[in-house]
């Protein structure tokens, strides 16, 4: 009973986090290191552009804290990639905050815990599946416009304010393109 | 069900990783009382992941960096004692709810209970605590007694008030635990405690030199002499 989804390429990886997880496998972590660190180091210089040694120790901590935290990890309440997502923003903010970019003695860590945790509703993870299919095929229909604002936001770690600045365009048009687009991906409708 | 909620745009900020730490703190308190924008953050955490995973790929080469991170990461399986550090850490955030009422994200600042800030007083019903700073942005605790009223006052900046304990009230409607207000400059105030419990709210003031904020503005004079003092 092969489905198309057990064959996508990530499957590798989930089970190379087992792996790290349960057996120490350091040729398993080799994996994730070879696929996951290109991406963050593009995360961070799509930050700070040309700042190489910070997205080295960035994608590094990433790393390390992927070696630390593996047995936490649980497939059923996010993918991998949101996962890994979650610690390279959390890695991100961490380093900006320790080398003054923002000055502050707010520890990240405390921060966005509780919510990969929460969870343990099969029907939540269902609806949750199907969320993230949603959101990964809208992703690529999405205006051109509205896209580069997401960007901004996600990759470049622009506030909303910063990347009207930036685009110079008002406040409000930058509001409604993201509206827009979350929008479109089901992840906000109304309030 | 709370009424009170941080606006899309801010829970959008939070999940990037944008928003700047004050609000972060004040966004991650709400999320443990609401379900509703954890589905939100949610979301927004898949829409980053693959925002993260279109990252155009380098060409670069790896090898130096892989080698100098197996360096490091045997170093690490050495050093055991940061690791049970970094894990205890961890247990102490995850525990909080079973014995206290402090929120995971507050922990940091309030380990055990309210009652061990250094709080100072400046009224007979009002009492106040500084959490931290971040770039000129305040984060403080207000503690007010029940049913004590508040002066009518405007104020010049943005604030961000989430209440953790008790309840109060205005001309707009009745604010508990959980909920998110945020007030600029067009609001205009009678806030007031309601009658059965005192009230602790998280406040984030952007402007906290001046203390302009809604709850806080009529402290000015006495506010200028007290020095914030991290914990
Ligand atoms: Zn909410």
């Amino acid at each position: 009973m092969e489905r198309a989804k057990q064959t996508q390429p990530d499957d590798q990886l989930v089970q190379d986090m087992f792996a790290v997880a349960e057996h120490r496998d350091q040729v398993a972590l080799t994996r994730l290191f070879d696929h996951y660190v290109p991406k963050i180091r593009a995360f961070c210089l799509a930050a700070q552009p040309g700042a190489n040694l910070m997205a080295d120790d960035i994608a590094q901590e990433v790393m390390i804290r992927i070696w630390r935290k593996a047995h936490t990890y649980k497939p059923e309440a996010a993918s991998l990639n949101t996962w890994v997502f979650t610690l390279a923003r959390n890695a991100r903010i961490d380093y900006f905050r320790k080398n003054s970019r923002h000055q502050t003695n707010i520890d990240p860590d405390y921060l966005f815990q509780s919510i990969v945790d929460e969870n343990a509703d099969p029907f939540k993870d269902a609806q949750h599946q199907r969320d993230q299919e949603r959101i990964k095929d809208g992703l690529d229909k999405l205006p051109q416009d509205q896209k580069q604002v997401l960007y901004k936001v996600y990759l470049e770690g622009k506030t909303h304010k910063e990347a009207a600045e930036e685009l110079s365009l008002p406040l409000g048009t930058i509001k409604s393109r993201v509206r827009l687009a979350l929008h479109k991906l089901t992840i906000y409708i109304k309030r | 069900m709370l009424n009170h909620h941080p606006s899309i745009e801010m829970l959008t900020d939070y999940a990037a990783g944008s928003l700047a730490l004050a609000y972060s703190l004040s966004v991650s308190t709400h999320l443990e009382h609401c379900s509703e924008c954890q589905q939100h953050v949610r979301k927004l955490e898949v829409l980053g992941a693959n925002l993260f995973t279109q990252t155009a790929p380098e060409n670069q080469s790896l090898s130096f960096l892989k080698q100098s991170f197996f360096e490091k990461l045997t170093e690490e399986e050495q050093d055991r004692t940061s690791e049970t550090l970094a894990e205890n850490k961890q247990k102490s955030v995850k525990n909080w709810f079973d014995d206290y009422k402090i929120p995971a994200s507050l922990r940091q600042f309030v380990p055990n209970n309210y009652d061990e800030l250094s709080w100072m007083k400046l009224s007979p019903s009002v009492k106040i605590a500084t959490l931290c700073d971040e770039d000129g942005i305040q984060v403080s605790l207000t503690r007010i007694k029940a049913g004590a009223h508040i002066p009518t006052h405007t104020h010049a900046g943005e604030e961000i008030t989430l209440v953790l304990e008790g309840a109060f009230s205005d001309e707009k409607g009745v604010y508990g635990r959980g909920d998110f207000v945020s007030r600029n400059a067009s609001h205009k105030h009678k806030p007031m405690v309601t009658k059965d419990a005192e009230c602790i709210c998280l406040t984030v003031l952007d402007a906290p030199i001046e203390f302009t904020g809604w709850l806080t503005r009529f402290f000015n004079p006495i506010m200028r002499r007290y020095h914030p003092q991290t914990q």
